[in-house]
């Protein structure tokens, strides 16, 4: 199992990493405007093959990049309700609290749990090794985070079902 | 372990400050709880040692009491709250089911005055949970047909009925469970396992077994659809008889009554622990982006509107240019204030003096006298 994680994290870092080769180029339509171009679509000759990292059916990572920006869309996986409702939970607040990671987009990719932009002036502010190592172990943390929660839960309902049982 | 109290903690402290009032006070207060539950204390300045306390709430079980008042069980049980202090005045007052006359005369002097008080303050707790007390301990079957013992629908919290079915050697106890939100539902049900799971222990062998069902049990079919749509599903305890012996039932009925109430209490602090979570492991992840910054020192490239420090040649040349600067700044500095024809004086009497350069010529002037 860990084994799979493994090779899946390895092959999105040298995706990555080939991929994160971003220039600043302003916008072809309109003057003195820069644009993702990711975002946009609107010049398929600015835009790269967009390459899809399938883990299993429930986790992959969809890596689109273009010119002057990359996007990173990754879809968590979830076993169960439980599981379900934290994920949705937990990244839906950091999406809200985007600002504080400048790389996270607000609303994700449709299809997709959580989303990155990356652009030619975030390669700049921030070192491109770090920053593939940050999106890594955002990964990693995230399944780490959901499982400890999932587990935190089941404890507390335990520890509360022994507490209500004591009173009979 | 959440203590959901039984006395009232608003009654309580009027009650309090009744019995500790220097002098004799003019009370009449009107509290309400719960949207349901009414007390009106009154205490006069004639009478000054005694108070009246009338309670209006509603019963349990609509159809079973309303006709008979209060039964002579819950009068007992309110009797034995403190039978010096407390007594049931006949017929009680207009719009409430019970009215009481509390002498503070009768109090003792000492920390047992308190506990008097807050029990007394517990009065609609006790009248609720001795009709239930009623119900385990001899359940008549009002409507019996084919065997099966009617469902007797009891409201604790308004909008959360459940059910109490006899049934032989035991009673059953079910509880429709209803949520706001989806995800209420699953952390809910996640509890609800747990629970299923504890009971079925060795350890716990003594107590009610638990189960929980998302469709409504047997015992249920025939109620109406309103009080059987829920998206928690049912969860049902079977109270035996050595549940309700001696001192236990006076556990088991306060922890059915505050079924409801404890679920939800976990659910909400289980939503507040999530969120605790998640704001930890945002600030762990922030700082880890954090590290990714690049240094100023690490600053290679220069852009076009940035100043490009040049290697200076000769130290003259830097000299003079700083020596250039800084009397910029002095005269920005001493020429805010303008004065009306202080300029004129400034250029003859304060002119910044020039270095001449070792490497700088002086222009010869020529004119017609020169040979």
């Amino acid at each position: 199992m860990a084994s799979t994680l493994r090779l899946y994290l390895t092959c999105i870092r040298n995706t990555l990493e080939a991929a994160m080769c971003l220039q600043n180029f302003p916008c072809q339509e309109v003057e003195r405007h820069n644009k993702p171009e990711v975002e946009l679509k609107t010049s398929p000759e600015l835009l790269l093959n967009p390459v899809l990292i399938c883990r299993n059916e429930a986790e992959k990572c969809l890596i689109e990049t273009s010119i002057n920006s990359i996007r990173i869309s990754l879809k968590v996986k979830q076993a169960d309700e439980l599981e379900n409702i934290l994920a949705k939970k937990f990244l839906r607040f950091l999406s809200m609290r985007a600002e504080a990671f400048q790389v996270l987009r607000r609303k994700p990719v449709q299809g997709y749990d959580i989303s990155f932009l990356i652009t030619n002036y975030h390669c700049e502010e921030l070192q491109k090794q770090k920053l593939i190592d940050f999106i890594v172990q955002f990964m990693e943390d995230i399944d780490k985070e959901i499982s400890e929660l999932k587990m935190s839960v089941s404890t507390r309902g335990r520890l509360v079902a022994t507490e209500f049982l004591k009173q009979f | 372990m959440a203590s959901f109290e039984r006395a009232s903690p608003a009654l309580k402290e009027i009650l309090l400050r009744i019995y500790n009032a220097e002098k004799p006070i003019e009370v009449d207060y009107h509290l309400y709880e719960f949207g349901s539950v009414e007390y009106h204390i009154k205490s006069s300045v004639s009478e000054p040692q005694v108070t009246y306390l009338s309670i209006s709430t509603p019963f349990l079980s609509q159809g079973v009491f309303l006709s008979y008042g209060l039964s002579p069980f819950t009068l007992k049980m309110v009797r034995q709250i403190s039978t010096d202090v407390l007594h049931i005045v006949e017929p009680a007052n207009d719009g409430y089911q019970l009215t009481l006359r509390l002498d503070f005369s009768k109090l003792p002097h000492n920390k047992e005055s308190l506990k008097i008080i807050t029990e007394v303050s517990s009065v609609q707790a006790v009248i609720l949970s001795s009709q239930l007390k009623e119900m385990l301990q001899n359940v008549n079957s009002w409507d019996s047909s084919q065997g099966m013992y009617k469902p007797i629908k009891l409201i604790y919290h308004p909008k959360e009925p459940f059910y109490v079915i006899r049934q032989p050697q035991k009673i059953v106890a079910v509880f429709p469970m209803r949520f706001k939100d989806n995800s209420d539902v699953i952390i809910a049900t996640s509890f609800f396992q747990e629970l299923m799971d504890v009971v079925s222990l060795k350890k716990w062998a003594k107590v009610p077994p638990c189960n929980w069902s998302p469709i409504p049990p047997l015992e249920l079919r025939g109620e109406s659809f309103e009080d059987l749509s829920t998206d928690g599903g049912f969860v049902s305890f079977d109270i035996s008889s050595h549940h309700v012996e001696g001192k236990r039932l006076d556990k088991t009925v306060w922890s059915l009554l505050n079924f409801y109430a404890y679920v939800k209490h976990h659910v909400k602090c289980t939503r507040g622990f999530i969120q605790r979570r998640m704001r930890r492991r945002l600030d762990n992840l922030v700082k880890v982006l954090e590290k990714s910054r690049v240094e100023d020192g690490q600053i290679k490239k220069v852009q076009g509107w940035r100043k490009m420090r040049k290697m200076v040649g000769s130290k003259s040349k830097m000299i003079k240019r700083r020596w250039g600067d800084l009397g910029k700044k002095i005269k920005r500095i001493r020429f805010r204030i303008k004065i009306h024809g202080f300029a004129r004086f400034r250029r003859r009497w304060l002119t910044v003096p020039s270095f001449s350069s070792s490497t700088a010529y002086t222009k010869l002037q020529t004119n017609g006298n020169n040979n």
